[in-house]
């Protein structure tokens, strides 16, 4: 379970450029489903999905994750958290250039030690699933968009993670790849993964296996439809 | 096993990331192989010439005396020999004969030597390796040296050195006393100067007094004193190479302090990456480690063998001029190969610990950053 208490992030405090990116929020997020952040830009979905995943602390408020306070903890255990609970996907799928498609999944393993022989299986395995194995030895930047995209979907899962968070996932991508990435989530909520999304694509809100969506505006949330 | 599991995986992707940016890397490992290179090489040279002049000395007699004439050095009258034995503490009392002798033809220094070691032969010699390559000489060969009168006299070459020291042996030719008289003109009751041993190495600076008081006309040389100049002359040797090179150190430390403090966009994006995917800080700043680790110990290691080489192998062809210095007039000599420990260690600490320490700040400063921050950059 995800429970968030009044959060709230201010960005460069007592300076001039202070922002406030997510206001007063009270949220909680159980069982294994798919919840869509819509708004628009600036509206602080990501800012809420970072805080969620022990990316950023809050600047006042608590963050539950499994009953375990987590806002007031050390670097080292905030990193340790996100290594276990979280795999994310970010807007530009962030893959480390010049390295193959598979070192990239592997990456997020490289601190746990797990030996090579397993890191290697399990990473074959996940593109395997997403139909991805055949790119394992290219280099990322040869890859497509949607090759990419599920590079970044296969990284995320490396560590078996509980929770999927994905920040605006379908940003470049064409509609067939948009509903694809869609067709992965589903298949990750259905092994009992919950997944956060961040988006403003109605491709990815008006989804059927959406669960929820919680409009957000202004750092404040809005509206919550289950 | 796990921490080196770990270990085996920041290596891996160090070595990944420093293929990425090839470009970069290899001028900093030509360069910094360079400076290595320069540093060793004078160190190993300055080492290894005063541990020659050390094994040279050791066989060396306590005191040498010779007789000055009008401050200029002169043959030593045979009979000072018997006074000198005279003096207590003394064990033993030896004339030596020995000349320089100038090869026009090969253009170098050698240095003729008499022992009266029984059984010499009369007409032949013994040479050290370099006087052998220089004169083109071996085993079986005849060589003709110019006498005093300057008529040739031709010896036959018995056989060459084998010495554990170049040095000692490179520029000798050894031939009987009888020899040595007749090609120098050197009459029998005199020598070229007298050496003696002390019993009590304490006592080698009371000795050295008597000597003046009883032949005021002569000078004792200490072996200590032998000793302290061969290392004043190089380590001073040392020091003007060093200054010479000052420069292209300090240009290197700037070099190497720009590359190291500064990371490119490309870098702080992979770090904020490596972050956000559940890498901590300690784990990155392992891995910028681990590349700095990489860029100085390999550059380390090459500039020690290019050195090495330089130096042991290739007669320190580069600074020759500068270490060697009146040295480079005689036959060309080999040092022993031999490396101190405590040389490559200090070595060690004054390249590869500053670079290293030196890749450390601006990763640490870049992931000491929220994973958050570092993705929007």
């Amino acid at each position: 379970m995800i429970k968030l208490t009044n959060v709230t992030k201010v960005f460069n405090k007592n300076r001039p450029n202070e922002f406030t990116a997510v206001r007063n929020v009270d949220l909680e997020i159980s069982g294994s489903s798919i919840t869509v952040f819509k708004g628009p830009s600036g509206s602080g979905k990501t800012t809420l999905l970072s805080l969620i995943g022990c990316m950023t602390k809050p600047t006042t408020g608590r963050i539950y994750i499994r009953e375990e306070e987590i806002s007031s903890l050390s670097d080292r255990f905030l990193t340790d958290i996100r290594r276990k609970t979280f795999g994310f996907i970010f807007q530009g799928l962030n893959l480390i250039r010049g390295i193959t498609a598979l070192e990239n999944v592997m990456l997020p393993g490289y601190p746990t030690g797990e030996t090579n022989c397993i890191l290697r299986g399990k990473a074959i395995h996940l593109l395997a699933s997403l139909n991805i194995a055949h790119k394992a030895e290219s280099k990322v930047e040869l890859l497509s968009g949607g090759e990419a995209q599920r590079i970044a979907i296969a990284r995320a899962l490396i560590n078996e993670p509980a929770i999927i968070i994905a920040d605006e996932p379908t940003a470049h991508l064409d509609t067939r790849l948009s509903i694809d990435f869609m067709d992965n989530m589903e298949k990750l909520k259905n092994s009992g993964k919950k997944i956060l999304l961040a988006s403003h694509d109605p491709l990815v809100y008006a989804s059927e296996i959406v669960d929820r969506i919680i409009e957000m505006r202004d750092g404040l949330i809005t509206k919550e439809q289950a | 096993m796990l921490w080196i599991e770990r270990q085996r995986y920041f290596i891996d992707f160090a070595l990944s990331s420093l293929m990425r940016r090839w470009r970069k890397n290899i001028a900093l490992v030509i360069v910094y192989t360079l400076v290595v290179f320069i540093l060793a090489s004078i160190v190993f040279f300055t080492q290894a010439i005063k541990r020659e002049a050390c094994t040279v000395l050791e066989g060396s007699p306590d005191i040498i005396v010779q007789r000055l004439v009008a401050g200029r050095q002169d043959l030593i009258p045979a009979r000072y020999a018997d006074e000198l034995r005279k003096i207590t503490g003394v064990s033993e009392v030896r004339g030596r004969l020995w000349a320089y002798y100038f090869d026009p033809a090969s253009s170098a220094n050698y240095t003729v030597i008499s022992t009266e070691r029984p059984g010499r032969d009369e007409g032949c010699v013994l040479m050290g390796q370099g006087v052998a390559r220089s004169m083109h000489a071996g085993k079986g060969d005849l060589i003709a040296i110019r006498g005093h009168d300057g008529s040739y006299q031709s010896f036959e070459v018995k056989d060459t050195f084998s010495s554990g020291s170049e040095l000692v042996s490179a520029d000798l030719i050894e031939m009987s006393g009888k020899d040595f008289r007749g090609l120098f003109g050197i009459q029998e009751a005199y020598f070229t100067d007298i050496t003696m041993k002390v019993r009590n190495a304490q006592e080698r600076t009371v000795v050295s007094r008597k000597v003046l008081n009883i032949l005021p006309d002569t000078r004792p040389i200490l072996r200590d004193e032998i000793l302290r100049t061969y290392e004043t002359a190089f380590a001073w040797r040392s020091g003007i190479l060093l200054i010479i090179f000052t420069g292209s150190i300090l240009a290197f430390l700037i070099f190497a302090w720009d590359k190291a403090t500064s990371l490119s966009i490309e870098e702080k994006r992979e770090i904020g990456i490596l972050k956000a995917i559940g890498w901590d800080t300690g784990e990155v700043i392992v891995l910028k480690s681990w590349e700095g680790l990489i860029i100085s110990l390999s550059s380390f290691l090459a500039g020690i063998i290019f050195a090495y080489i330089h130096v042991f192998f290739a007669s320190s062809t580069i600074f020759e001029p500068v270490l060697k210095g009146w040295a480079v007039v005689y036959p060309r000599f080999r040092l022993v190969p031999s490396i101190d420990p405590y040389q490559i260690t200090t070595l060690l600490f004054l390249t590869v610990l500053p670079y290293t320490i030196a890749t450390i700040i601006p990763s640490w400063i870049a992931s000491a950053i929220e994973p958050d921050s570092a993705m929007r950059l």
